[in-house]
């Protein structure tokens, strides 16, 4: 028994030695922020942004990545120190536990993409409340949905349904005829908002464009995660073995996996689309010179809203204590600029349709409603 | 006391492995344009700067100690059960599960959390037991197989039975009264997600060591463990041992899925393994499967787990090379086979160089009479 | 002189003791040179160096004139030194052929070349008369056919020096009359062969010269024509043997155990147990006479419980315990000395002391509640220690492991003995011993049987079975050949009863 307290020992003199010693470099005494002092940022901007990744990497091809590259792009625009971190696991300790680290180490702005940031948010608002948060897809909470957004919190909502109208509707137009499916990743409301979207775009153009484009309630599944990229693979196999022609995956790695499907089937000849989502995918479904699987991609602006967010910290004007809302009305969602697999008159038809959503004269439901799943 | 020299010099070996590990880190740092010194310096203090960091090293330790002391008892009777994920999944399902459906006091809810979360583990794992006893199908099959099924019942039940108002990826959260989590012990850790988990695990550390070293089932167990045939001849029935440590094994994985579901975290997700359950095994590799050498080996864990965002946030090593450094460090710690393997090599290594001389000198002194 | 090997002021120490205490000792070409000595003298681990399994920590080995350095078996395997190994180094579950060719396996378009090995094992196997057959599986033939496997395996790899470690520890008669065959057309073929061994009679009718170790120390090279058992005897032990057993009239009573028609399947295509009657009394030795392989541990099993037969009675004091648990049966006073201490006798992990309650630890004064009583298991395996001989270094704490065989089985001896048994079920309870252990535990034996205890004694070694038994059953493919007594009978008509051979009088 001696020598494990001889092992406790050692670990109390690893204690003196890495928690007092004195000349700590950053933080002081009680874990809160000292002021920037050594760390080489001194032709930086006097902001530190940091980023905490959700499930999944940081080149997940979704949220982590988009957020990150917003972060990228103001940290090269304004001159600023940035840094991700990835917590162990999906609990909210472990979301708090790397915020802290963010904090003790001097971040002033931190950036959680996700829904599962919602009560780690919660508790850290208060303990940090020199710090600012951004938070996408919810509200910080103490657990029972009643948000509590302090005034260092900016929760970020995305009209998704919109976003997967505008998909849906490009896809049909395109196609003409045919037969779509969906692949959703957790069965949670961003993906059911993406899917009912998708769903009525495709209705839409159905009923006023003339395409005839066949939706079979067996081809939109939910895989469950967001990681499993085998998964995600063999469903898109087994929807383009039976005819389907575009699917619409919303699921994360399990996407991944449905676009390395699409590709090897490209590949050898065969037509096969994917429509990619949150982030314009077309570079990750190119298979063989420039040609690409993915027809368009139903996007959320995440980026845009991570460098928007920085700039208006920089410039004091942090929207601190604010739930917003992004939509096609603020250009927060839609699909890329530029879709080298779309027909001019297809996207200008989407864009017709994204001015008549945005000035209100088509809305697109939230809600499931009549539609599949 | 009678197994002195075999404990002396597994902890010689898991020293020697941890050290191994951080040299193994400090060339992956150095490898990616990092000072090593400077990344130990910020892992190990991001464990312990100040006493919330301790508190929540330990609550980070404590599932690791239970997933830990699951393997360990299990290969004590000769077993290898990569089950723990499932257990845990099992136990904190069961934790949960009691947690939301009574509204007693804290003592009697946690009360009834403990043993529920136990004795849900156990039965999970006693199927892969009876499986090897009956029919002789390997544990590590059905172990691995097992955490799949706990995975999906989790996916099913919870959504079905105890989702929270809007999420369909994770249970409601626990009461107050249902967590493992109390206030007294969060303020002396300073706000440190703390909770009595740790207790827990010392408490079942303490009582797994005295099953093992003071009982006649930790005897009959071992006795399994080391020599089947042996034990079979002398009249143990090695069956119903089989299904007992299987049984024990969870039970205490299912305890360490209680501490996580309902202390570290206070809701369950779907779709998460935790990643804890395999973990137990390097934490009862490098513990040398003594009850507490997986103490200390899960505390040594989850310090480098709870340091690991720091040392990130401090330095410019990205989380990817800091979890390779990680896996590193827990690779070659859990690797203590190897070194035992090496083990008279290695003694050589320490006193080769410095008694060879004097050796020599005395051989040719002519003085070969020891005895 | 023409030395093939010589090795010079070899040293090796453990922790402890010093196992090869500067010893000299060398073999000349074309000889078979004995090395003897008790266990523990340190042959095996000379031997061991001079397969580079061990690095000495001081001396020279020179080979063929040439000092050599071995730093590892497959060195040795090059400079033509082979070895069979007292345990051999075979898996189970591979062909003859797989085994001898694990580790340069010959390969034709990158597949294993079985065929080419195959052939080849099957000349050698013709050329020195070794009858082995090279599709067989390992766990399917007899202990002296691995052991030819394993001559095959050296000869495969163009081996010209061949130690035997204990070759004979596990043949029949017959068989060591065929290893000897063996050796001697080995001879004649040019191999030199390096034989350890503690059994005089084998040195007298096979060696040329012999080494005696003891404690680590060359006590002399004699060539065995200019010598005696006795001489050697004494040399090795350091006193004078007494070879003859003090053994007195046998007074048999009451019959303890009743085998009726007993049936026990074969398993894996053995010949099982057919129809097999034999009863033993108390205050007798039964001895259990039979070529490996022919229903032997069937019936062992089968007496233990810890196989059910699958026809006829077991009888223990006239009850029936065919159906007992083996726990129940020891309660009932049956105890075991395992064929194999290793695998059924001793849990190698466990401490000595804890060894000693391995068929008793659920019961007062070990336990108590559920909860071990370690000072009265401590002063139990204390006693038993000193009653029984057992030599350990670190007393009743070392573990099982570290004890040497002799000493091993001398702990199991004391254990079951110690349980005050009426029936001892003992199986080649003196395998790869000592005269000085196998001396102390036939005493033992004989002791038991005074004390109007049964014993069964099942062994594969005719002397040990001549030696103790009051009567001598026979078994030959499962079947019980007859039943004579031991004053009445003499090693040829075993020897010739074992084949199948039924003794016209005695059925």
């Amino acid at each position: 028994m001696k020598k494990w307290l001889g092992l406790f020992l050692v670990l109390a003199l690893v204690f003196a030695v890495f928690g007092c010693s004195p000349d700590e470099p950053v933080v002081d005494e009680n874990g809160e922020p000292a002021e920037d002092n050594g760390e080489p940022a001194e032709e930086a901007a006097d902001l530190r942004v940091g980023m905490v990744t959700d499930a999944g990497t940081i080149d997940d091809k979704s949220f982590n990545q988009g957020t990150w590259e917003g972060i990228q792009l103001a940290a090269s625009d304004f001159g600023l120190e940035t840094r991700y971190l990835q917590p162990g696991g999906e609990t909210t300790a472990e979301y708090i536990t790397e915020i802290g680290n963010l904090v003790d180490a001097g971040f002033d702005l931190i950036i959680c993409p996700g829904f599962k940031f919602e009560e780690a948010l919660y508790e850290v608002q208060g303990r940090y409340p020199d710090t600012m948060f951004v938070i996408y897809d919810g509200y910080p909470h103490a657990g029972d949905w009643d948000p509590v957004v302090n005034d260092n919190v900016v929760s970020v909502f995305f009209a998704e349904h919109e976003s997967g109208f505008l998909g849906g509707l490009a896809a049909a137009l395109q196609l003409e005829e045919g037969e779509v499916g969906f692949i959703g990743g957790m069965e949670i409301p961003a993906v059911q908002k993406f899917n009912w979207g998708f769903q009525q775009g495709v209705l839409y153009a159905n009923e006023n464009y003339g395409t005839n484009i066949v939706m079979n309630a067996d081809n939109f599944i939910y895989q469950g995660t967001f990681d499993n990229v085998a998964a995600g693979q063999q469903l898109a196999a087994a929807m383009f073995d039976k005819g389907v022609d575009a699917v619409f995956a919303a699921a994360g790695g399990v996407g991944v996996g449905s676009i390395n499907e699409a590709k090897a089937r490209a590949a050898e000849g065969e037509e096969v689309w994917i429509i990619g989502v949150d982030v314009d995918q077309y570079d990750d479904g190119i298979y063989e010179g420039n040609n690409s699987i993915i027809l368009t991609s139903a996007m959320k602006n995440i980026d845009i809203v991570a460098y928007d967010m920085i700039e208006a910290a920089l410039n004091n004007e942090f929207p601190g204590g604010q739930i917003l809302t992004f939509s096609a009305e603020n250009y927060g969602v839609g699909i890329p600029d530029n879709n080298p697999n779309l027909d001019a008159e297809v996207e200008a038809i989407v864009a017709e349709v994204y001015a008549l959503i945005q000035d209100g004269t088509i809305v697109v439901s939230a809600e499931q409603g009549d539609l599949i799943q | 006391m009678k197994t002195k020299v075999r404990v002396k010099k597994d902890f010689y070996m898991s020293f020697f492995a941890i050290l191994l590990g951080l040299l193994a880190g400090a060339v992956l740092m150095a490898v990616t344009g990092n000072n090593p010194f400077e990344g130990f310096f910020y892992l190990f203090r991001g464990g312990l700067m100040n006493i919330e960091r301790i508190g929540n090293t330990l609550a980070t330790a404590t599932p690791l100690i239970f997933a830990g002391l699951s393997v360990a008892f299990a290969f004590k009777t000769g077993l290898f059960n990569i089950g723990g994920a499932g257990q845990m999944l099992i136990g904190g399902l069961c934790a949960t599960a009691i947690g939301l459906t009574f509204d007693l006091p804290k003592p009697i809810l946690l009360t009834m959390i403990v043993f529920g979360s136990l004795i849900g583990g156990a039965l999970w794992a006693s199927l892969p037991g009876l499986l090897k006893a009956r029919f002789n199908v390997h544990e590590v099959v059905s172990t691995i197989m097992m955490n799949w099924i706990a995975y999906w019942v989790i996916y099913y039940i919870v959504p079905q039975y105890f989702k929270g108002p809007f999420l369909e990826t994770e249970s409601q959260r626990i009461p107050e009264a249902a967590s493992l989590k109390v206030p007294w012990l969060t303020e002396l850790f300073n706000g440190s997600y703390i909770n009595l988990g740790i207790f827990l695990a010392i408490i079942f550390v303490v009582i797994s060591s005295l099953i093992l070293e003071r009982t006649t089932l930790g005897y009959e167990l071992k006795a399994v463990g080391y020599n089947r045939d042996a034990a079979e001849a002398a009249g143990i029935n090695v069956n119903r041992n089989i299904v007992l440590s299987m049984a024990i094994a969870g039970a205490l994985a299912g305890l360490g899925g209680a501490t996580f579901y309902v202390g570290f975290a206070s809701n369950m997700q779907i779709g998460v393994l935790p990643s804890q359950g395999f973990d137990g095994i390097a934490v009862a590799l490098l513990g040398a499967n003594s009850p507490w050498g997986v103490f200390a080996a899960a505390v040594f864990f989850g310090l480098l787990h709870t340091g690991k965002g720091f040392m990130n946030a401090m330095t410019a090593i990205p989380p990817e090379v800091a979890d390779t450094i990680i896996a590193t460090i827990i690779y070659f710690a859990a690797t203590s086979v190897l070194i035992e393997r090496n083990w008279d090599k290695i003694k050589k290594i320490n006193f080769a160089a410095l008694l060879n001389r004097g050796k020599k000198d005395s051989l040719k002194a002519g003085s070969g009479g020891e005895q | 002189m023409d030395y093939i090997v010589e090795m010079n002021n070899i040293r090796k120490e453990f922790p402890g003791i010093v196992a090869c205490d500067d010893i000299d000792f060398q073999v000349k070409k074309g000889e078979i040179h004995a090395l003897l000595g008790e266990n523990g003298a340190g042959k095996s681990t000379l031997m061991n160096i001079l397969f580079g399994l061990y690095q000495p920590d001081s001396g020279s080995i020179v080979l063929r004139g040439k000092k050599t350095n071995i730093a590892n078996p497959n060195i040795a395997n090059d400079l033509g030194i082979g070895m069979v190994h007292q345990h051999f180094k075979l898996v189970h579950n591979f062909t003859v052929t797989e085994n001898i060719i694990l580790g340069l396996e010959p390969t034709r378009a990158l597949m294993v070349d079985t065929r080419s090995a195959s052939s080849r094992i099957r000349e050698l196997s013709k050329r020195y008369n070794l009858n082995v057959n090279p599709d067989a599986k390992i766990e399917d033939v007899s202990v002296g056919m691995q052991q030819r496997v394993e001559i095959i395996k050296m000869l495969y790899r163009d081996a010209e020096i061949l130690i035997f470690d204990e070759p004979t520890a596990v043949l029949t008669p017959q068989e060591v009359q065929e290893l000897t065959k063996i050796m001697h057309s080995l001879i004649d073929e040019g191999k030199t062969i390096i034989l350890i061994t503690h059994k005089l009679r084998e040195i007298m009718s096979i060696a040329d010269r012999c080494t005696v170790i003891r404690w680590g120390k060359v006590i002399g090279t004699v060539s065995v024509s200019e010598t005696s058992e006795e001489k050697l005897a004494e040399m090795m032990v350091g006193r004078k043997v007494i070879f003859d057993l003090d053994k007195k009239e046998a007074r048999p009573k009451e019959e303890i155990l009743s085998l009726e028609k007993l049936t026990v399947n074969g398993k894996d295509g053995g010949h099982g147990l057919k129809s097999f009657s034999l009863g033993v009394k108390c205050g007798e030795i039964v001895g259990l006479a039979g070529v490996d392989g022919n229903g032997q541990s069937e019936l062992i099993e089968a007496v233990i419980g810890l196989r059910k037969p699958d026809g006829g009675k077991i009888l223990l004091h006239g009850e029936d315990i065919s159906n007992l648990s083996i726990r129940e049966r020891i309660e009932k006073g049956v105890a075991h000395i395992p064929e194999d201490r290793h695998k059924h006798g001793l849990v190698l992990d466990y401490t000595v002391q804890e060894n000693f309650i391995l068929k008793n630890y659920y019961q007062p004064p070990f336990s108590a509640r559920g909860l071990l009583n370690w000072d009265t298991i401590y002063e139990h395996a204390e006693r038993v220690i000193k009653d029984f001989d057992v030599r350990s270094g670190q007393g009743v704490e070392a573990s099982a492991r570290s004890l040497s065989g002799g000493n091993q089985q001398k702990a199991i001896v004391g254990r079951e003995i110690d349980g005050n048994p009426d029936l001892l079920v003992a199986v080649q309870p003196t395998r790869g011993l000592d005269v000085g252990a196998i001396e102390y535990i036939h005493q033992r034996l004989l002791e038991q049987r005074d004390q109007g205890k049964a014993v069964l004694l099942i062994s594969l070694e005719l002397d040990e079975i001549l030696d103790l038994s009051d009567r001598i059953a026979v078994i030959y493919n499962g079947e019980l050949v007859g039943i004579v007594d031991a004053d009445e009978t003499d090693e040829n008509e075993i020897g010739l009863m074992m084949a199948g051979g039924k003794r016209g009088a005695a059925v």
